[in-house]
C-alpha cells in the first residue's frame, strides 16, 4: 500500500524508469529486512510447503496419463498421447454419466440435510445449562466419528436387516411387511445420508461450538436487559455472529462436493443398488483399480477435480459478493 | 500322480537304507559353482521369499542355486499392486514370481521383459517337459499371445473344491430321501421351509443359503444353465469351440426365471445379498440353514465344531441332483493351472541354470520338498507314501499354514501333490469326495486366453461395463424387480449395444490362436 502511495505522487521529477528502479530497490530491502526479522516463521512454514510440493504438486505430473495410452512398463513419458480419447470413452458410457449424476445428487442432498445438522446440534448444545449432561451428550455424539467405516457399514447392515434389524422390527410393530432396504435403489440415498449425519454431525459441531464460544458475552447481557428471550437471542445474536464460520465451512464443503465418502458406499452397495449408489469414485475404483485401467481412472479423477475446482471458485465468489466472507 | 507315487515309492526304499543317499550324491546339483539369483516373490502368506525357510535352505544345498529375496512392495496389499510397482521401477531381479503373475508376465514378456521358456524347457528341463506332456492342453493355456510360454505355473492337484451340502438330520427327521433330481430338490426345500425341521415352532428355516452372494446363482445349474466357465465367478465359457458368456444364453433365462421364483417363494435366503461371509457360521450354528454349495473341507468341519451345540447336526455333501434335462454335473472345480508361479526376467545372466533350477522342483525330490517339507522333520516315508510327522499333524494348527511357514506349498512353479491335503481332510469330507468320484461330474474349464495389446484394449473398453450391467440386471430379477421373460430381448439387445459381440470377437480370435482353433 505504502509504495503505491509514493509512486502515485504526481509532481515527481524523476522519470518513470527511475521510479520503477526505486520501487524495486525499496521492495528488495524490504524483503531482506523482512526475512531477517521473520525467518523463524518461514522455517516453521517450510514443512507444510514441502509436503504440498511433494504430495500434491509433484503427482500432478502424473495427471498427463489421462491423455495418454498408459502402460506401466513404458512409463509415463514413454506412453503415447491419445488426446481426449479417454474422456470420450467415459462420456460415451451411460454408467459414468449415471455415476456423475449420482454423485451430484448424493452430495446435494448431503449438503441440504447434512450441512445444517452440526449447526443445529451446536446451537442445541449451547442451550443446555446442566454441564454434566452437556458433556455426556457431546461425548456420545462425537463417538461415531472415531469408528471405522467397516464397522459403521456392519452396524447399518445389521440395523436394516429384514429379519433381525431394529428398523424392520419397528416397522413390524405397525403391522407392515419387512423391507430389504439395502437392495432397494430408492432407499440407498436416505440410508447413506442418514448414516453420514449420524457419524459426522457431532464431530462437525465442534467448530461451530468454538465459534459460539467466541461471541462477545456483553451482547447477550445487553439483550437480557432489553428483555429478549432465548429464542430471540439465538436468532439475533448467535447465528449472525457465527455466520462467517458457517459460510467458510459451506465453501469448503462445496469444494468437496464430488468427494463422496466412497469407502462407505463400497461397503454398502450392491449391483442391485448401483442405479442410485454408484458414484464417480466407486466407478473409478471398479474400472481403474480393479480393471487395471489407470489412464481412464485418471481421466475420471481429473474430471472430478475440475468440477470441484469450478464449484469452490463459484461458491467463494458468490460468498465474497454477498457477505464479504471468503476463503481468499 | 500315479506315476509319481511309484517313483516316490522307489525313492523311499532307497532313503530307508541310509542317510539321504539320493541327495548326498549331488545328482540334483544344477550348477558347478554356487549361484545366487535374486527373486521378486510377492504372495499373501509371507513377506517375500524367505531365505531362512527350511525348504529354501534344502533346495539351495541340493541344487547349488540359492535365492536372494528382492521383493518389491512387500507391504502392498495385493500382488498385482506389487507387480505394478516392480514393473514401474524398471529394474527386474533374475526371477519374478509369486501370486497372480500370469497376466503381467504374458503382457510384458512379448515386450521383452521376460525370457520365452519353450526352447529352454525343451533342452534343459526334462521333468517340466514330461509334466506338460502328461497334461496336454495346459501349455497352450498359459502361453502368451505370441505362442511362447513365459512362466512356470503353480499346478494345483485334486479335482473337487465346492460341493452341495444338505442337513441329513433334517431329511431324516422329516422322513425324506436325499433329493436325486431338481423336482425332488424343490420338494425338499419346501419341506425345509414349511415343516419346521429345527423344531423350534417357528417358520425361520432358510432352505438355500450361501456366504458368497455370487453363489446365489449356482442353483441355476439345475436348469442346465451355467454361472461361469471357470473357477472365477462370471467367467466366459467355451461351447463346441465357441466362446460364449453364460449370462447371455437361453438356458440362463430359464434358470434365472426359476431362481427368481425360488427367491420369491422363500426357498433362498431373503438376505443373501447382505448376509456376507459370516452367513455360513451364523445360519448353521443357529440351526437355521438347510442347503448350501461350499468347500468340501471347511464345510464338513461344522459337523465337529457344532457337534455339542446343535443336537444331531449332520451336514453332509451329496451328489448334485439331476438337472431338468437329466444331467448330473458339478460346475465348480479346482483349476489345473494357477496364475501364480515364476518367470525368468531379461536381466538374468544364466537362464540355463535358472531353468534347470525350475526343473528341480518337478523332480520327485523337489516335488516332495515343495509339498511336504523336509523328510524326517516334517514328514516320513511310510510304505512309499509321504506322511506328515506328529509335529505337523498333532500341532492343532492347520497344516497348510504350517507348510507356508517352512516354505513348502509356496506359490513357486511346482506340481502340487493332493496327498498333502488328503492327510488332513476330515472323514466326512473324504467320504464326500469319494462319493463325487463315483460319477463323472466335472466339466471342462475355460482356462483363459492371452490377448494381444489391441485385443486387450477392446476387452478393457467393454468388459467392466458389461459385467456391471449384467450383475445389476441379474440381481434386480432375482429380487423381483422386473420380469426376466418380458425383459430378456431388451437385455440381450443391450448387451450387444454395450459391445458383448466385440468382446467375444477378440476372445474368440485369441482362443483360436492359442488352442489351435
Amino acid at each position: 500500500m505504502s509504495d503505491e502511495h509514493t509512486a502515485s505522487i504526481p509532481k515527481t521529477e524523476k522519470s518513470n524508469v527511475e521510479v520503477r528502479h526505486d520501487r524495486r530497490n525499496e521492495r528488495l530491502t524490504w524483503l531482506i529486512d523482512h526475512f531477517k526479522r521473520e525467518w523463524q516463521i518461514y522455517v516453521m512454514l517450510a514443512p507444510a510447503i514441502i509436503w504440498f510440493l511433494l504430495f500434491l504438486y509433484k503427482p500432478m505430473y502424473g495427471l498427463q496419463i489421462a491423455f495418454k495410452d498408459y502402460s506401466i512398463f513404458r512409463g509415463i513419458d514413454g506412453s503415447p498421447w491419445v488426446g481426449w480419447e479417454h474422456f470420450g470413452t467415459l462420456f460415451g458410457s451411460d454408467q459414468f454419466v449415471r455415476a456423475v449424476w449420482n454423485t451430484i445428487k448424493i452430495s446435494a442432498l448431503n449438503l441440504l440435510f447434512g450441512f445444517p445438522a452440526p449447526i443445529i446440534l451446536a446451537l442445541m448444545f449451547n442451550e443446555i445449562l446442566n454441564a454434566t449432561f452437556k458433556k455426556t451428550a457431546q461425548t456420545i455424539v462425537y463417538l461415531p466419528h472415531f469408528i471405522s467405516s467397516v464397522i459403521i457399514a456392519g452396524i447399518v447392515i445389521t440395523a436394516f436387516s429384514p429379519s433381525a434389524g431394529i428398523v424392520n422390527t419397528i416397522i413390524g410393530w405397525f403391522g407392515f411387511e419387512p423391507i430389504y432396504f439395502l437392495t432397494k435403489p430408492e432407499w440407498f440415498r436416505p440410508i447413506f445420508i442418514g448414516t453420514g449425519i449420524w457419524q459426522e454431525a457431532g464431530f462437525g459441531s465442534i467448530v461451530f461450538l468454538a465459534a459460539i464460544a467466541g461471541v462477545n458475552p456483553s451482547l447477550y447481557e445487553s439483550a437480557v436487559v432489553d428483555g429478549a428471550n432465548r429464542w430471540q437471542m439465538m436468532w439475533k445474536i448467535t447465528i449472525p455472529s457465527i455466520m462467517p464460520t458457517i459460510l467458510i465451512m459451506l465453501i469448503i464443503r462445496i469444494g468437496n462436493i464430488m468427494e463422496v465418502s466412497f469407502e462407505l458406499i463400497i461397503l454398502l452397495y450392491q449391483p442391485a443398488t448401483y442405479a442410485t449408489a454408484d458414484v464417480v469414485n466407486t466407478f473409478i475404483y471398479r474400472q481403474g483399480i480393479q480393471g487395471g485401467q489407470y489412464d481412464i481412472a485418471a481421466a475420471a479423477g481429473l474430471f472430478n477435480a475440475v468440477v470441484a475446482f469450478v464449484l469452490v471458485m463459484t461458491a467463494n465468489s458468490i460468498s465474497k459478493r454477498f457477505s464479504r466472507t471468503s476463503l481468499w | 500322480m500315479r506315476k509319481l507315487t511309484l517313483v516316490a515309492a522307489a525313492f523311499a526304499t532307497s532313503t530307508l537304507t541310509g542317510a539321504l543317499p539320493a541327495i548326498a550324491d549331488g545328482h540334483l546339483k544344477v550348477v558347478d559353482e554356487p549361484l545366487e539369483l535374486t527373486v521378486h516373490f510377492h504372495w499373501r502368506r509371507s513377506k517375500g521369499y524367505i531365505e531362512d525357510w527350511p525348504v529354501e535352505k534344502a533346495a539351495c544345498d541340493w541344487t547349488g542355486v540359492c535365492l536372494k529375496d528382492a521383493t518389491v512392495g512387500k507391504n502392498a496389499s495385493t500382488s498385482s499392486e506389487a507387480m505394478n510397482l516392480l514393473i514401474a521401477s524398471g529394474s527386474l531381479p533374475d526371477i519374478v514370481g509369486g501370486e497372480r503373475v500370469r497376466q503381467p508376465i504374458n503382457e510384458y514378456g512379448p515386450q521383452g521383459a521376460f525370457i520365452p521358456l519353450n526352447d529352454l524347457i525343451d533342452e534343459h528341463a526334462p521333468n517340466i517337459k514330461a509334466w506338460f506332456n502328461e497334461h496336454p492342453g495346459l501349455m497352450e493355456a498359459i502361453s502368451s499371445w505370441d505362442g511362447n510360454m513365459y512362466y512356470i505355473p503353480y499346478l494345483p492337484d485334486g479335482k473337487y473344491a465346492r460341493a452341495w451340502f444338505i442337513r441329513q438330520d433334517w431329511l431324516d427327521k422329516l422322513g425324506l430321501e436325499q433329493p436325486n433330481n431338481i423336482e425332488e430338490l424343490e420338494q425338499v426345500l419346501i419341506a425345509f421351509r414349511d415343516q419346521d425341521p429345527n423344531g423350534n415352532g417357528q417358520k425361520d428355516e432358510i432352505p438355500y443359503f450361501n456366504r458368497n452372494w455370487e453363489e446365489t446363482l449356482r442353483p441355476i445349474n439345475f436348469w442346465d444353465a451355467r454361472t461361469s466357465g471357470s473357477d472365477t465367478y462370471h467367467d466366459f465359457m467355451v461351447v463346441d469351440g465357441r466362446l460364449q458368456h453364460p449370462y447371455a444364453t437361453e438356458n440362463f433365462r430359464e434358470g434365472l426365471k426359476n431362481l427368481a421364483r425360488w427367491y420369491a417363494e422363500g426357498l433362498i435366503d431373503p438376505e443373501i445379498y447382505t448376509r456376507g461371509s459370516s452367513a455360513r457360521d451364523y445360519l448353521l450354528s443357529e440351526n437355521l440353514g438347510g442347503f448350501t454349495h461350499d468347500w468340501f473341507a471347511s464345510t464338513s468341519g461344522y459337523n465337529i465344531s457344532l457337534k455339542d451345540t446343535v443336537e444331531g447336526f449332520n451336514f453332509i455333501p451329496f451328489l448334485p441332483p439331476e438337472s431338468i434335462s437329466g444331467q448330473r454335473f458339478q460346475e465348480h472345480r479346482r483349476i489345473p493351472i494357477k496364475p501364480d508361479g515364476w518367470a525368468i526376467s531379461h536381466t538374468n545372466q544364466d537362464p540355463i541354470a535358472t531353468i534347470k533350477y525350475f526343473d528341480f522342483w518337478f523332480t520327485e525330490e523337489g516335488a516332495l520338498l515343495a509339498n511336504f517339507g523336509i523328510e524326517g522333520d516334517h514328514y516320513e516315508m511310510i510304505d512309499g507314501e509321504p506322511v506328515y510327522t506328529d509335529k505337523i499333524l498333532g500341532s492343532g494348527r492347520a497344516v497348510n499354514s504350517q507348510m507356508y511357514e517352512i516354505g513348502a506349498q509356496a506359490f513357486r512353479g511346482y506340481p502340487q501333490d493332493y496327498r498333502y491335503e488328503w492327510q488332513w481332510t476330515r472323514e466326512s469330507a473324504r467320504k464326500g469326495i469319494e462319493l463325487y468320484d463315483t460319477e463323472d461330474l466335472l466339466l471342462d474349464q475355460f482356462l483363459g486366453v492371452a490377448f494381444k495389446q489391441e485385443e486387450q484394449e477392446v476387452y478393457d473398453k467393454y468388459w467392466p461395463n458389461l459385467q456391471t450391467y449384467m450383475l445389476e440386471r441379474i440381481q434386480a430379477w432375482v429380487l423381483g424387480n422386473g420380469d426376466i421373460e418380458a425383459d430378456w430381448d431388451e437385455y440381450v439387445a443391450q448387451l450387444e449395444n454395450r459391445g458383448l459381440n466385440d468382446v467375444l470377437g477378440v476372445m474368440q480370435a485369441a482362443y483360436d490362436r492359442q488352442y489351435g482353433g
